[in-house]
């Protein structure tokens, strides 16, 4: 059926109707970098470098029916690196806030992480928590209930994923995605900011529906 | 991927970075290595090539003369510099450096895929030129050719 167009590898341009701009920010070692490469390349990097400044990906996702364009900025957890990355935040629609549940010095700096996203994006930006390495349950070393209750009290999304398993990876982009979408719908995100971090691409959308490669998910194979 | 060597930098930014190492310099003497590397990494992200160079030149001392430790930042904000202002073959140099010092890199990997994806486009548009050149030599010898025989 309809499947059968999910090995499509080919991406014409403008098969999107939205491109919306991510940061990822957080300690360095929760595992940013991993999230990201899990997300768009569905894959876990092992013993990978602490980030250079700033990494880059996209995919393209559906949500709510729309073709979404995600332009993802990793940003490196080391402090050498902070003031400068500071600049990409700027414009973002999207900020994923990442901590490690089996170290709690990363959870305690979210205040800091959380101050900084609040300052230098803008009121619309959707910031997500993620509580990474849920995988590592007997290192755990923040509750899934206190981390809750710090997000609930933020105003923030809130999952626990693994870059490993690849549990939930696909959930906080996707959820955070919906969030942006749901507010340019009830018109509180106004396309035509300057900084909103979202652009719309008109020309696409309609007449991309054969295209379903990216966000087809992988067990759907059945031959 | 190719954002990684299109995006540019906030002008406020490439200010604020500025003044900080400028400030440094006069009342230090010396700026130190964490100023100049946001400055020299603001520069490189610049759309003034003029300002690329100048990065160019801050994160070359940085390497030679600075700690040990952020070499593979200085290799790698190098060769993102000289991609952008199309030195190819210096950007690759400093991309296989870093992998000298961090075998497999991956952000060091792509960049480099990215740049030779870069000079193949390059290659082509050249090419494309050399051959538009050449047709229009040959129209105007046709054309040399035409005009001698109808005399």
């Amino acid at each position: 059926m309809a499947s059968a167009s999910s090995s499509s590898s080919s991406v014409t341009p403008y098969n999107y109707s939205y491109i919306f701009k991510y940061i990822i920010i957080g300690d360095m070692g929760v595992g940013k970098s991993c999230l990201l490469h899990q997300f768009t390349e569905k894959k876990f990097m092992a013993d990978c470098p602490h980030t250079i400044g700033v990494e880059f990906g996209t995919r393209i996702i559906e949500v709510s029916g729309q073709k979404i364009k995600l332009q993802i900025w990793d940003t490196a957890g080391q402090e050498r690196f902070r003031a400068v990355t500071r600049s990409y935040y700027r414009g973002a629609a999207g900020a994923l806030m990442v901590y490690d549940v089996t170290r709690r010095s990363t959870y305690n700096h979210l205040s800091s992480w959380l101050t900084d996203a609040r300052n230098l994006t803008n009121p619309n930006t959707v910031i997500f928590l993620i509580g990474n390495k849920c995988d590592l349950e007997a290192q755990r070393d923040v509750t899934y209930e206190e981390a809750k209750q710090f997000a609930e009290e933020n105003g923030l999304a809130f999952l626990e994923t693994s870059a490993k398993t690849g549990e939930k990876v696909e959930d906080a982009f996707a959820q955070a995605a919906k969030h942006i979408f749901q507010s340019i719908q009830d018109g509180s995100l106004d396309l035509n900011a300057a900084e909103s971090g979202v652009q719309h691409k008109p020309s696409g959308g309609s007449k991309s529906h054969s295209l379903t490669h990216d966000s087809a998910p992988k067990e759907s194979c059945n031959c | 991927m190719d954002y990684l060597l299109e995006e540019t930098v906030p002008m406020a930014d490439l200010k604020k970075f500025e003044s900080k190492y400028n400030d440094e310099i006069q009342t230090q003497g010396r700026a130190s290595s964490t100023a100049q590397f946001e400055y020299a990494w603001c520069l490189v992200r610049s759309k003034y090539s003029a300002d690329i160079r100048k990065g160019i030149l801050l994160l070359e001392d940085l390497f030679k003369n600075r700690d040990e430790s952020a070499k593979q930042d200085y290799l790698y904000y190098l060769a993102i510099g000289n991609a952008r202002i199309k030195e190819y073959q210096t950007s690759l140099k400093y991309i296989r450096a870093l992998l000298q010092i961090q075998p497999g890199n991956r952000q060091a990997t792509d960049l480099e895929g990215v740049v030779k994806k870069k000079m193949e486009r390059d290659g082509l548009v050249g090419m494309a030129v050399v051959g538009g050149a050449t047709l229009a030599f040959g129209a105007l010898v046709g054309v040399g050719i035409a005009l001698a025989k109808s005399k």
